[in-house]
């Protein structure tokens, strides 16, 4: 099973020490974020059960708290996710052509991911750049006032970072 | 150009570190209300200052604080909402991202006011790259002795501590996102009791959004009556407007409240214009909860009277002919654009975002976003219009959170104002499927193309 380095495990640590005492439990969605950006970019039921045991308390309570946020992945995702805003603010500067684009181009629909494992698609809800719109969210960066050639250039730069990193 | 009290500084190389800002004369409202006022005093100021929380509701600043309890030897906590959701919103990432210890200096003053002496600033958990910011910012201040034990020699301990959401508009609500705090999910607590009685752990606490905390430093340098002379009457101070949709210039834009909503929309110092010389159709001026207004109603209130960025001005007419502040999003759509499908993708929205405890709010969602899908694909009847009005009125006001009332409302507004918009999709099915219905009677009347 995956286990946190020492590092980590610091930063864990750390994180509980933010919160009064006893109340380690406060510390489940910063440390979620951690097992997931460690683990694959998901969470499964053993990375779960680890964060309960890392925080003393139930599993179940990890699970209602990982199936009730957005940004906590239950299956497997792709190397890189597109998080496409698709809220009426994005709506009225063309998302739904851009999300069409990212799919015909990639060969996939929104929500799934390519056989490569390389790339997945997801329509999402607002993320507060609607000024800047349309906008992606990818990994811990916004990419924003995408247009096609924008998004070509995005998906080469992930192939050539895939490429470089494997 | 008016009066620049949060952002007149954003532009300075250099802002976001510690040494520039500090330069720039940042922290002094610290050393003020530190060395030289009492706790009370301060909230007394913040109290005559007038300041309206920024969040969306609109509630005095300085009265919330007065009403945080003080038992003995029970720690007080003060939490930064920074989980901006609402649909046309970005200001205070803005300000978090570009002028960060322009709200550490705020949380300061504001955590001293209150007794609070570990803040959180609860971010939404997409800013992932801002809260980097805050906490590199937070070090600096730490390192400089503005936070951290005895700051300033006063005896005064204060930590400030990033805490990431996780993608849950509904964290935006204060008892949801303290919930959330506490690592649970975000279903909002039915109060009473309030936070400012038992909030965070039970304890006393008080959330406040960014820009709310921001404003405190200006109010503590300039004095709460100084503050309060700039804007119009309960509408005092500056405000954040965060400006998208069909226009020239989006951005974030900081406003005195005395301008009008037609020179918001067509000065070059704010939105530009209608982007591609197209005209206006209608306008959100407040986030995507509050009533949409067609462009008549926008510029000018029933009345006929010139209708102001501010937040009497703004409810003028109330929700027959009126909108609201809100949150300072303001979208705005030009005349190319189809209401039905904008207010469709705001169901889709508030039916995501729903947390499911109260069933008016997560049924009626998910009702009002089919209903609209259909009426939009050109597949409704005009009896769903009707049954879309009388979903929201029976989500309105009965759930234990506002996320109901900002479900009911843009839906509401729509169809008071567009009612004929929607029908059209049912009476032209295949039409609204390959054009849009355009601007019928709601078009700007001054702004004519010759």
């Amino acid at each position: 099973m995956n286990k946190f380095s020492e590092e980590k495990l610091a930063k864990v640590k750390e994180l509980i020490s933010h919160y009064p005492e006893g109340k380690q439990k406060s510390a489940l969605l910063p440390v979620l974020h951690i097992a997931q950006d460690t683990f694959g970019g998901w969470l499964s039921a053993d990375t779960m059960d680890y964060v309960a045991e890392l925080l003393s308390i139930n599993p179940i309570e990890v699970y209602e708290v990982a199936t009730f946020y957005s940004m906590y992945n239950l299956k497997p995702v792709g190397k890189y996710m597109f998080e496409v805003c698709q809220t009426g603010p994005c709506m009225l500067k063309g998302c739904d052509d851009i999300i069409g684009y990212i799919g015909n181009t990639l060969g996939i629909k929104p929500g799934e991911t390519t056989t490569d494992g390389l790339f997945t698609l997801k329509t999402v809800e607002c993320l507060g750049a609607c000024g800047y719109a349309p906008m992606m969210q990818l990994g811990k960066s916004y990419r924003e006032h995408l247009t096609k050639e924008k998004v070509d250039a995005i998906i080469a730069e992930c192939r050539k970072s895939a490429a470089t990193n494997n | 150009m008016g009066v620049k009290l949060l952002l007149e500084k954003a532009h300075v190389e250099g802002i976001r570190g510690y040494e520039v800002y500090r330069r720039e004369g940042g922290y002094r409202s610290v050393e003020k209300a530190i060395k030289t006022m009492s706790p009370e005093a301060i909230v007394e100021e913040v109290k005559k200052s007038g300041l309206r929380g920024r969040g969306g509701a609109g509630f005095p600043a300085g009265m919330k604080w007065s009403f945080i309890a003080k038992p003995e030897s029970v720690p007080r906590h003060l939490v930064c909402n920074a989980d901006e959701s609402e649909p046309g919103t970005f200001k205070d990432r803005y300000l978090m991202e570009f002028l960060p210890h322009l709200l550490i200096e705020g949380l300061i003053v504001a955590s001293f006011a209150l007794g609070s002496n570990a803040t959180y600033i609860y971010i939404r958990g997409e800013y992932a790259w801002v809260a980097e910011i805050l906490e590199y910012a937070i070090g600096e201040a730490k390192t400089n002795g503005f936070l951290g034990k005895n700051i300033l020699g006063s005896g005064f301990d204060c930590e400030i501590y990033v805490h990431r959401g996780a993608g849950a508009y509904i964290c935006g609500e204060e008892t949801a996102l303290i919930e959330s705090l506490e690592g649970k999910r975000g279903n909002p607590r039915i109060k009473p009791p309030f936070p400012a009685i038992q909030g965070a752990w039970l304890r006393p606490t008080v959330v406040n959004n960014v820009e709310t905390l921001a404003a405190v430093v200006p109010i503590i340098n300039m004095g709460g009556e100084e503050y309060a002379k700039i804007g119009v009457g309960k509408s005092t101070g500056t405000k954040l407007m965060s400006a998208c949709g069909n226009i020239n210039r989006p951005g974030v834009y900081e406003i005195d409240m005395t301008i009008s909503v037609e020179e918001f929309i067509y000065s070059d110092e704010y939105c530009g214009g209608i982007a591609g010389g197209k005209r206006l159709k209608a306008c959100i001026p407040g986030g995507s909860s509050v009533p949409i207004l067609p462009a008549n109603l926008l510029l000018k209130t029933a009345k006929g009277e010139t209708r102001y960025m501010n937040y009497e001005s703004l409810s003028d007419g109330g929700f027959a002919t009126g909108s609201m502040m809100g949150s300072g999003g303001f979208i705005v759509l030009d005349e190319d654009q189809c209401v039905v499908k904008n207010t469709y993708t705001f169901a889709r929205f508030y039916r995501h975002e729903s947390c499911g405890q109260c069933s008016p709010c997560r049924e009626g969602t998910g009702w009002m976003e089919k209903l609209l899908l259909r009426l939009e694909k050109g597949q409704g009847k005009i009896s769903d219009i009707d049954l879309l009005w009388d979903i929201q009125r029976k989500i309105e006001g009965n759930t234990i959170c506002p996320l109901g009332d900002a479900a009911a409302w843009p839906v509401a507004a729509a169809i008071r104002h567009f009612r004929d918009e929607f029908e059209w999709h049912v009476t032209h099915p295949d039409e609204a499927q390959v054009k849009n219905y355009g601007l019928a009677h709601y078009a700007d009347p001054i702004h004519v193309p010759a």
